[in-house]
């Protein structure tokens, strides 16, 4: 008798094919992942565009109102001193903080003793969340009985500012705050992409008695390139959506709130305190626009300065 | 086969009887929401009192701080999702009640008999909307001047009196302001419900009109009562500045003994008694009189929400939050001014290091919080437009007038 | 002198200057620690003194006891810990499973999907917050630990950062294991996830850091305060505390410590961890 395996691929056959059971075991792997970015991810992006364009009552009744949001968002003075923030603070805080990174990272290279125990200790704020940042930083930074000031009076015999509550300098105390908490991080991973710089280079160097700086120039940044820009699109993305910083150690009613809230903050104050979700969408929509903007001009940019094996 | 049909009609019945009957032993649970963790201890001696009469209703409270406290309800809210009770305050009350978030009381009130003999009219008129009454009156609050007395010691001023003027507070804080050791007289707390609303009152103006459409923020009068602490900081220079106000908070400075007067409320009575400084060397006395004398009124009530699931078994509970019982533990334990009037002195006696008994006397100089549909939008706004005159930005008039513009454009729209 | 010991000599000074460099930025780094530590056995006299206090009267606790008085502290640490080790031990399993899939498998769409994945990435978190608040309206999640979790384990980034891994294994070991019978599933469970481990190690630890530095989400979605983690009951600690520093420092050495120590003992695995995710990226 014949059996149904004989025929033309029969189902059972299929099912038994190599080739199929990938199919299969691929959807089946991807399912869980595909749902949950589909679900908590795909849908909110689409809602979150659709909730640009609503306005909020009560009690989260809300409708439809075309592009009011964005005619008043043109408009609004806190807009712009929020971006305006946001833009000075990135870019503040990520070429110093890459900087300085880099040349810890240098420095633990050198063949020294003690690098785990100074990596230890650069790597502290990295473990250290947020909020608990801000708060230790509003102490320290604190006009009247801060240490900061008063090591200041103390040693230098300088009166401090109001580091936090100036708004002419409110802002530049969240950048030396957040340089502060990123260096740890963005220092290990240099530090690895320096460590993964083979010596040969160095070697052939110094065969060809070049300096310090030179070898630094030539060799070390250039190898180092493809990190450091892996490290500046994440810290500027980062940075862009500064929010911890501003709510933990700026209070709503500072002098120096309107010099400091980012976009982000902003975000957080018009959706749940002033319940304007969907202003709030709106908001966010812009900041979308500015770090995909940001993101592809650094991705152009990157051609000219990284250099790749 | 008869035999086997009528057990199975046995262990039937058995078990209908039995599921019964644990159903009706299951408890209810409600859920009771409220933000002041320090009230949490009196608030569960008074659900241990009611289960003691009610053991199969079973409550759970629940903190939400304060800075979150609306936010979550009103997200609750929109998602029919209220807890059953939940403390309501003036600024929210007429957003809750005009959109039916929670249950009207009279009728419930009326088939029960429900003693509300203890309540002042102010505190019923507070929590009812077009003549219904929606929330059980829990507690008020006023606003004392609280002074330490130690700062006033070495700096040999006499002590506040009831009878005090604006002058006589601005001459006392001069005298006890020492930048050289770094104390002040007083702190000039943006503030609106400790500070500038009782100045507004004391100066002759108002902050809302009656018919809730305009904003008094523009009268001379109102402006002449917001000057009161702007003057204090810049003219004076007897309080810390705005930014040293936000470097750290008026209460904080008070607590450490860096300010000798604070305007704040009763509330704070409690915390000021356990506080190892204050306990010893604060007491406080009526604020000052401008032209008038003028306090604000504030109290909270619990409400149930419309939503809840078990309007039944709430109510009992609500019955019992606003018996004359649960305002004696409120009282007795000294944690807020009970709202029935012939327990308050209990609260009075709870604190006999303070002289508190004035919180309950100025009652009669009080003016209403103000309040409209959406309290929240212009009670924000004024802080942000007085903050700059509080940090000598802008001048008083600017920032009042900007702000009666602003708060008026907001008004139009409820 | 001889040449080689002058230059041995310059090198010494050298790495003295080295030293004296890197433990100036370790004593920034270090002194906010320090001073967070000794203020929170202060009182708030005492931390309001001109000129300030730096070491306390004495090691009072009074100012821990006002912080577990005041919040739930010890259930926001089962909070943070559960819904912490659940999002990484979801988001490892998950991210595995679909990396391993866009990595080996042939299967057809795999990489317009993987496109689809990646391109979430470049979304600010913030555009997600608001609908997801209103999912867990709508599912009755507000207020629980499934809010903090479940909205965390699928993850753009744990899969390509493990499909790198993948691809960098050799093909070779799967060939031989498909001969030898294994299904796909099993080649992937018994082959390549052992071999996966650094991969999955740091995933993990980046997992933990993140959801243990979170606070807007679970801000926004968890308010009372028997289910928030601890990066929000710090947050209203300061509410509730305003300016009382002291307390506040209490409370920030509550937060901080767990994952100090645990950066501590598992300290290779972080810094591999954190090198990892920026060269494979």
């Amino acid at each position: 008798m014949r059996s149904a395996s004989d025929s033309v691929p029969g189902f059972r056959k299929v099912l038994r094919s190599r080739k199929y059971q990938g199919w299969l075991w691929g959807y089946i792997l991807i399912l869980p992942t595909v749902l949950g970015l589909g679900l908590f991810y795909l849908w909110p992006l689409v809602q979150s565009f659709y909730l640009a364009f609503t306005r909020w009552g009560a009690f989260g009744d809300y409708r439809w109102c075309g592009l009011q949001n964005f005619e008043r968002l043109v408009s609004d003075p806190k807009i712009v001193d929020a971006l305006r923030n946001s833009l000075v603070f990135t870019g503040l805080t990520v070429p110093l903080s890459i900087s300085l990174a880099t040349l810890i990272a240098v420095l633990l290279n050198a063949k020294i003793r003690g690098v785990s125990f100074y990596r230890v200790l650069y790597f502290l704020p990295v473990v250290t969340m947020p909020a608990a940042v801000g708060i230790v930083w509003r102490w320290l930074f604190n006009a009247d009985y801060g240490a900061i000031n008063y090591v200041l009076q103390k040693v230098f015999a300088i009166r401090g500012p109001s580091w936090l509550t100036d708004p002419k300098i409110a802002l530049y105390s969240l950048v030396a705050v957040a340089v502060w908490g990123a260096i740890g991080n963005n220092m290990i991973i240099i530090l690895s992409g320096l460590q993964n710089i083979p010596t040969v280079y160095y070697e052939a160097a110094d065969i060809d008695g070049a300096g310090v700086l030179t070898k630094f120039f030539r060799i070390t940044l250039p190898m180092l390139s493809p990190t450091l820009f892996f490290v500046s699109v994440t810290a500027i993305i980062g940075a862009l959506q500064m929010f911890e910083l501003v709510y933990m150690m700026i209070g709503i009613n500072s002098p120096a709130i309107r010099a400091t809230q980012t976009v982000v903050y902003l975000f957080y104050r018009e959706a749940f305190i002033n319940m304007n979700k969907g202003y709030a969408s709106a908001i966010i929509l812009v900041l979308f626009v500015i770090i995909l903007g940001l993101t592809f001009i650094q991705l152009r940019l990157q051609r000219r300065w990284v250099h790749y094996d | 086969m008869a035999q086997r049909r009528l057990s199975v009609a046995i262990l039937v019945v058995c078990l209908t009887v039995l599921v019964s009957a644990v159903g009706q032993a299951a408890a209810t649970k409600l859920t009771y929401r409220i933000w002041d963790v320090n009230q949490q201890p009196a608030m569960k001696q008074i659900v241990t009192e009611f289960n003691k009469v009610h053991p199969e209703i079973e409550v759970e409270i629940e903190v939400t701080p304060y800075r979150q406290y609306w936010t979550s309800l009103e997200t609750a809210a929109a998602g029919k999702n209220l807890p059953d009770l939940f403390w309501l305050n003036a600024p929210n009350f007429l957003l809750y009640s005009t959109n039916g978030m929670v249950l009207p009381l009279d009728k419930r009130i009326a088939k029960d008999k429900y003693d509300m003999h203890g309540y002042p009219n102010s505190m019923l008129d507070l929590y009812s909307y077009k003549g219904i009454l929606y929330g059980m009156p829990k507690d008020f609050d006023t606003i004392g001047l609280w002074y330490n007395k130690e700062l006033f010691d070495s700096a040999k001023v006499p002590y506040p009196t009831n009878n005090w003027t604006w002058d006589d507070l601005i001459q006392a804080a001069i005298k006890l302001t020492d930048a050289k050791k770094g104390v002040w007289g007083i702190a000039a707390q943006l503030d609106d419900q400790s500070g500038f609303y009782n100045t507004i009152w004391q100066a002759g103006g108002y902050v809302i009109s009656d018919d809730r459409k305009t904003s008094g923020f523009a009268d001379p009068r109102t402006i002449e009562g917001l000057r009161f602490w702007t003057d204090l900081i810049h003219k004076y220079k007897a309080s810390p500045t705005q930014a040293q106000m936000t470097d750290t908070s008026p209460i904080a400075l008070f607590e450490a003994g860096r300010v000798a007067m604070l305007s704040d409320g009763a509330w704070n009575a409690i915390r000021f008694a356990e506080n190892d400084y204050t306990k010893k060397r604060v007491d406080v006395v009526s604020l000052p009189k401008g032209k008038q004398r003028g306090v604000t009124i504030h109290g909270l009530a619990n409400v149930i929400a419309a939503n809840t699931k078990h309007p039944e078994e709430a109510w009992t509970f609500l019955k019992f939050l606003g018996s004359p019982r649960a305002h004696e533990i409120q009282a007795a334990t000294g944690t807020v001014i009970p709202a029935w009037s012939e327990y308050q002195h209990l609260w009075v006696k709870a604190h006999p290091a303070f002289n508190v008994q004035i919180f309950i006397d100025q009652v009669k100089d009080s003016f209403p919080y103000p309040v409209s549909l959406y309290t929240n939008r212009w009670a924000q706004l004024s802080f942000d437009e007085l903050t700059r005159a509080w940090a000598g930005e802008v001048s008083i008039e600017e920032a009042a007038k900007t702000l009666a513009r602003k708060m008026n454009e907001l008004l139009a729209q409820e | 002198m001889t040449k080689a010991s002058a230059s041995l000599r310059r090198a010494r000074w050298g790495k003295l200057a080295i030293h004296v460099l890197l433990s100036l930025g370790a004593l920034v780094t270090i002194l906010p620690f320090v001073w967070m530590v000794l203020t929170s056995f202060q009182t708030l006299a005492e931390s309001t003194r001109i000129p300030p206090v730096f070491f306390p009267s004495s090691l009072n606790l009074k100012n821990y006891r006002q912080v577990f008085y005041s919040l739930p502290f010890a259930t926001f640490y089962w909070n943070t810990f559960v819904s912490t080790v659940a999002k990484v031990a979801g988001q490892v399993l998950v991210s595995a499973m679909a990396a391993y899939a866009f990595a080996r498998i042939e299967f057809p769409g795999r990489n317009f999907i993987f496109v689809c994945c990646l391109a979430i990435l470049m979304v600010p978190q913030q555009a997600y917050i608001i609908p997801r608040y209103m999912l867990m309206l709508d599912f009755k999640w507000l207020n629980t630990l499934t809010a903090l979790i479940v909205p965390g384990i699928a993850s753009s980034f744990g899969v390509f950062l493990l499909r790198q891994f993948f691809l960098s294994l050799p093909g070779e070991l799967g060939e031989a294991a498909t001969i030898d019978g294994c299904n796909h599933f099993q080649v992937f469970h018994k082959v390549y996830l052992p071999l996966a481990k650094p991969g999955l190690i740091a995933l993990s630890i980046f997992v933990t850091l993140w959801s243990w530095n979170d606070l807007m989400w679970p801000l926004v979605v968890n308010s009372s305060t028997g289910k928030m983690p601890l990066s929000v009951g710090l947050a209203t600690l300061q509410g509730q505390h305003g300016t009382n520093f002291p307390v506040l420092m209490a409370g920030a050495v509550l937060t901080v410590w767990p994952m100090i120590l645990l950066s501590l003992i598992l300290q290779k695995h972080f810094v591999e961890g954190i090198a990892l995710t920026g060269t494979k990226a």
